[in-house]
């Protein structure tokens, strides 16, 4: 059938880039992940070392260490995103005076980068110079130091996270709750549906696929974050702040450690890949494809 | 005084520099000794700082218009600076013609041929050796860029000394002097003892908490998660203990712990971190998060009495009224000692701080030796020194002590570059380790860890000096 | 739905807006502070700005040069996907491609690679394999931008798929009853349908790229670097300018605004478009 190689005319493109830029440097990280390899070692060169590094990595405290902080902040992170993304854009759903210029605002966080954005919270942030500890402390008495306290930095860090991400949630489930038919709303409220059923049988189940989508590239970027910890807290204090992309990071440029980045790198990759394809299998495909098959 | 206007104005003065160069007929020299490469484009990366903010703005146009070679400079962050360096030169790509090497880089590059010979190179071109340039003009801490034959790698463009600034204004107020007086039984002057250091950060920190004020006794460089902390530890507060180079005995198969012969973990180490956590705990509230660049911030806004602040910092926080506000208000003195370091490092048996700072070397991957190895001469004359050393506090070269501007901005400063002049020989850069960055990034996590108390002086230090002997394995240093 | 007072609604959203501004305020507060300031007491209202910052910044010749690149790579990225984006969606929602579950799913893959160690051998590919003669893609504006695609193309496919799922198929169908052909239907049927979509996408994939830093700041040396890298600059030895920093940012900020402005007209367009369809 002509449709079929009109489709992969189609993807043609997206596949061919996503191969010179993305597959060939995936095989050649796995390749390294293999071999010892750190330009400043004695012997500069790459050595195959068989499995080692991933023998290894099973044992490293540092970066079981780091996964853990990850996934706490992962967790925090998108759930949180996920809730207030919800009830904002279902907010925004409403008519009420300056909606237009209430929702520009809303999306500004967005538009700054991650570097920015950890700068600006660095100096809000960083004890007797940043205002907000300045006014925890002048108003509540409380004290706050990103510099020693694990706690503060981490919750630092998850609001910063929040702050930041959360629009790119709402606007995608605006997105979503927009291209909803009403019909289905209607019939409901005639049938005297409350608002929590509606909500759980009509409207999650229509808008999961976008929502579910969405909670993948909010899981995945939160997984690599990197610049923000770097300008806030370095990944301190200790290691509290140490998250993957930062312990990569380290191990990688300044460690030049080629081979053992490489491995955990590898590994990285490989876990968020289990972890979103059985958040897809039970999640989004089932869905998918039903809706295929009704099609 | 106001650094960039300072800027404007030596630019202006250098114009005139080159007009009296002229007159001696170098100008004619580098115009012909050029004359092959002109239109060329050398390409060079650096960290940001202020010397290498005045080669892009001041020397390179200047070498521009002298040679019709452009010189780009690209200026990034200190991990970037590295890391692309580093790329470049390991993968043979050529992109970059000069590459800032620091201390903490040099040994590094140098174990892997990264860098072009730069002795041998004008030896072997005569025809590119330039009349003003002499190996010789160069201060000491040239021989850090230097190999075992003395041949030199890279032409030093920052120099400094981390020292111990002190507000003189605070120290020679009577009604201060008076109360420290009171409560201690000695008179208030610069610590030369540890214990005497302590004693006046105390006396401020209180001092400040008794008037309400934002001072505290002493800075701290104790970022809980930047290397700053660690390098304030191992530059600056160990070696005025006793350990030095890290507590890793190069000549002792790289040993670390005390176990093997090393003194990572010794009782001088567990001291001076003793000391020094005593210290940042009565330090201003951000130092927990200070790097290098907060701390020279924090001494800038008056909050701190005292403390260890690098070099290339002195220079604002002394003498430019759009940062700082303790202008004019400044003393320089060496760092606290233990017993005997002195002596120690009379000797040249060891050492009482950090002798800082950077050259321009060039890759052997350059495309253009030649019009690089002009501009490095050219950056590395007498001639350009004096302005240089005024726009961005920093001295390469024994001349420039002398120069007429060199010596009043000495005044402005407190007496730093007496300070460079007269004591820098006991002062040194860092130890010659080609796993400079892989060592202390495997320690580093452990020493936050101290920092933020999760563990013990003794224990941290321990796991430390046993991560950096298994690193040091690793790499295949240690047998 | 029933209706709240609308007073208790703008009272919410202004509370909400002040936390959404706040940092963005700091900002600006920041850059019209004279560094000497900047470590005294935090005061909340500017009295005296100082503009200096901004002179300093808007004078520097090459700053405006990042922000032209930065201009032409993430717009030229951000089209690139959400074109490219589209059409795979298309394919992968209306051709009975086998395994096209499998690739939908590996494309977003591209997206989750930790980027740090991924820099050596795009840094290695593009200095050594992707040259003609003496051209390399190191320090290019297109090498941007179609590095750029191995985090904003997956992105653009996952957010555009359900959007064209969701057009029912029948209006394909009846458009090819009408004897349209599938170019037809793509773009005279599906394309506008998925306006709002494809709004949110190119916003979207236009400000990961405006903001990416660490593939720029390794992968370009003196003609593609970016804003972000830009700011990088200003991180010295002697302390970070902060100001300049913040005045930089405040500076990106305004390319990005006009650019949301652009779009979300377009996203309020879908909003008449979803009554229309009911």
């Amino acid at each position: 059938m002509h449709s079929k190689r009109l489709g992969w005319i189609f993807l043609a493109p997206t596949l061919t880039i996503l191969f010179f830029f993305g597959v060939i440097p995936f095989v050649y990280v796995v390749f390294v992940s293999f071999h010892q390899w750190n330009p400043f070692a004695v012997n500069p060169d790459m050595v195959f070392n068989g499995a080692d590094n991933f023998r290894r990595i099973v044992f490293d405290q540092a970066f079981l260490n780091s996964l853990g902080v990850t996934v706490l902040f992962v967790v925090f992170a998108v759930l949180s995103q996920l809730v207030l993304g919800y009830l904002l854009a279902q907010a925004f759903m409403r008519d009420f005076p300056g909606k237009a210029i209430f929702r520009t605002i809303h999306t500004l966080p967005l538009i700054m980068a991650p570097i920015i954005v950890g700068s600006v919270w660095k100096l809000m942030t960083t004890p007797s110079i940043g205002i907000i500890p300045h006014y925890l402390d002048e108003w509540f008495g409380i004290t706050m130091n990103i510099g020693t306290s694990a706690v503060a930095a981490f919750t630092t860090i998850v609001i910063m996270d929040i702050w930041h991400w959360t629009p790119l949630v709402t606007l995608t489930l605006i997105a979503a709750l927009v291209s909803l038919p009403p019909d289905p709303f209607e019939q409901a409220q005639i049938d005297g549906a409350g608002k929590p059923q509606i909500f759980w049988h009509i409207t999650l189940p229509m808008i999961a696929p976008a929502m579910i989508a969405t909670v993948f590239i909010r899981l995945m970027d939160a997984l690599r974050t990197v610049d923000e910890v770097w300008m806030l807290t370095g990944g301190g204090p200790g290691s509290a702040t140490r998250f993957l992309g930062v312990h990569i990071f380290r191990e990688v440029f300044p460690k030049t450690n080629y081979g053992y980045g490489s491995t955990i790198s590898v590994i990285v990759l490989y876990l968020t890949i289990v972890a979103c394809w059985l958040l897809y299998v039970t999640m989004l495909a089932p869905r998918t494809s039903r809706r295929s098959e009704e099609d | 005084m106001n650094l960039s206007l300072k800027l404007g104005a030596s630019a202006l003065a250098l114009t005139v520099a080159t007009t009296s160069a002229s007159a001696d007929g170098h100008a004619a020299w580098w115009k012909e000794a050029a004359a092959p490469y002109e239109g060329v484009t050398i390409r060079g990366v650096t960290e940001s700082s202020p010397p290498s903010q005045y080669i892009r703005e001041v020397l390179a146009p200047e070498f521009e218009a002298l040679t019709g070679i452009r010189v780009d400079v690209e200026t990034t962050s200190w991990d970037q600076m590295f890391d692309k360096g580093i790329k470049d030169m390991e993968a043979g790509t050529g992109i970059y013609d000069m590459v800032y090497i620091e201390q903490d880089i040099i040994y590094s590059y140098l174990a892997r041929d990264f860098l072009t010979n730069l002795t041998d190179f004008l030896g072997e071109n005569a025809e590119l050796q330039a009349p003003t340039y002499d190996e010789a003009n160069f201060t000491t801490f040239a021989d850090y860029f230097k190999d075992g034959d003395g041949d030199l790698y890279g032409v030093p463009m920052e120099a400094f000394l981390k020292v111990y600034l002190y507000r003189k204004d605070l120290f020679e107020d009577s009604e201060i002097q008076a109360a420290f007086k009171e409560q201690t039984g000695r008179d208030l002057a610069p610590a030369t003892t540890h214990a005497e250091y302590s004693e006046i950060a105390r006396f401020f920190t209180d001092y400040g908490k008794a008037n309400d004020l934002e001072l505290w006794g002493t800075t701290a460089q104790a970022h809980t998660g930047h290397v700053a902390s660690w390098y304030e530890y191992y530059e600056s507060v160990a070696p005025t203990f006793g350990v030095y180079n890290w507590g890793i005995d190069a000549n002792n198969n790289f040993a670390a712990s005390v176990a093997n012969g090393g003194a990572m973990n010794g009782p001088e180490a567990i001291e001076a971190m003793e000391w020094w956590l005593s210290m940042r705990d009565i330090a201003p509230p951000e130092s927990p998060a200070s790097t290098w660049t907060e701390v020279g911030t924090t001494f800038g806004a008056g909050r701190a009495a005292q403390g260890l602040v690098y070099g290339e910092n002195a220079g604002w926080i002394a003498a430019d009224e759009t940062k700082s506000l303790v202008v004019g208000k400044v003393g320089v003195a060496l760092p606290p000692l233990a017993d005997g370091v002195k002596a120690a490092a009379e000797a040249g048996d060891g050492y009482i701080g950090y002798y800082d700072g950077g050259a321009f070397g060039m890759p052997h991957s350059s495309k253009n030796k030649e019009a690089t190895a002009l501009f490095l001469q050219f950056i590395g004359q007498n001639e350009v020194q004096p302005d240089w050393a005024v726009a961005a506090p920093r001295v390469t070269h024994t001349a420039t002590y002398d120069d007429p501007k060199v010596v009043a901005f000495n005044e402005e400063l407190g007496g730093y570059y007496d300070l460079i002049k007269d004591k820098g020989y006991l002062f040194a850069g860092a130890p010659a380790y080609p796993f400079h960055a892989q060592v202390r990034e495997a320690t580093a996590p452990i020493f936050y860890q101290i920092l933020t108390g999760d563990l013990s002086p003794q224990d941290g230090l321990d796991q430390m000096a046993a991560a950096a002997e298994a690193t040091l394995t690793e790499l295949g240093y240690r047998k | 739905m029933h209706k709240s007072s609308p007073v208790i609604g703008v009272i919410f959203w202004c509370l909400i807006s002040f936390l959404t501004l706040f940092p963005i305020y700091w900002l600006f507060v920041i850059s019209v502070k004279p560094a000497v300031q900047l470590f005294s007491t935090p005061d909340l209202i500017v009295t005296d700005p100082f503009w200096g910052n901004y002179a300093k910044v808007w004078g520097d010749r090459l700053l405006r040069s990042y922000m032209l690149n930065s201009v032409i790579i993430s717009t030229g990225n951000a089209v690139l996907c959400t074109i490219l984006g589209f059409f795979a969606c298309y394919a992968l929602s209306r051709m009975n491609l086998s395994g096209k579950e499998s690739i939908f799913f590996w494309t977003i893959t591209n997206r989750m690679a930790p980027p740090a160690v991924f820099l050596l051998p795009l840094f290695l590919l593009m200095t050594q394999v992707y040259t003609v003669g003496e051209w390399r893609l190191l320090d290019t504006r297109i090498g941007m931008i179609l590095v750029y695609c191995t985090f904003n193309l997956p992105f653009a496919i996952w957010t555009l798929r359900p959007t064209v799922d969701a057009i029912p198929r029948e209006l394909d169908e009846a458009a090819y009853v009408d004897g349209a052909n599938t170019w037809k239907v793509i773009t005279e049927v599906v394309f506008p349908l998925c306006r709002p979509g494809l709004a949110v996408t190119l916003i979207l994939t236009w400000v990961f790229a405006w903001n990416e830093y660490l593939l720029a700041a390794t992968l370009t040396n003196f003609e593609a670097r970016t804003l972000t890298t830009g700011l990088s600059e200003y991180v010295t030895t002697t302390g970070t300018e902060w100001g300049i920093m913040a005045t930089i940012s405040v500076f990106t900020l305004i390319p990005a605004l006009i650019v949301f402005g652009l779009v979300q007209r377009h996203i309020v367009a879908g909003l008449t478009f979803g009554a229309v369809k009911g």
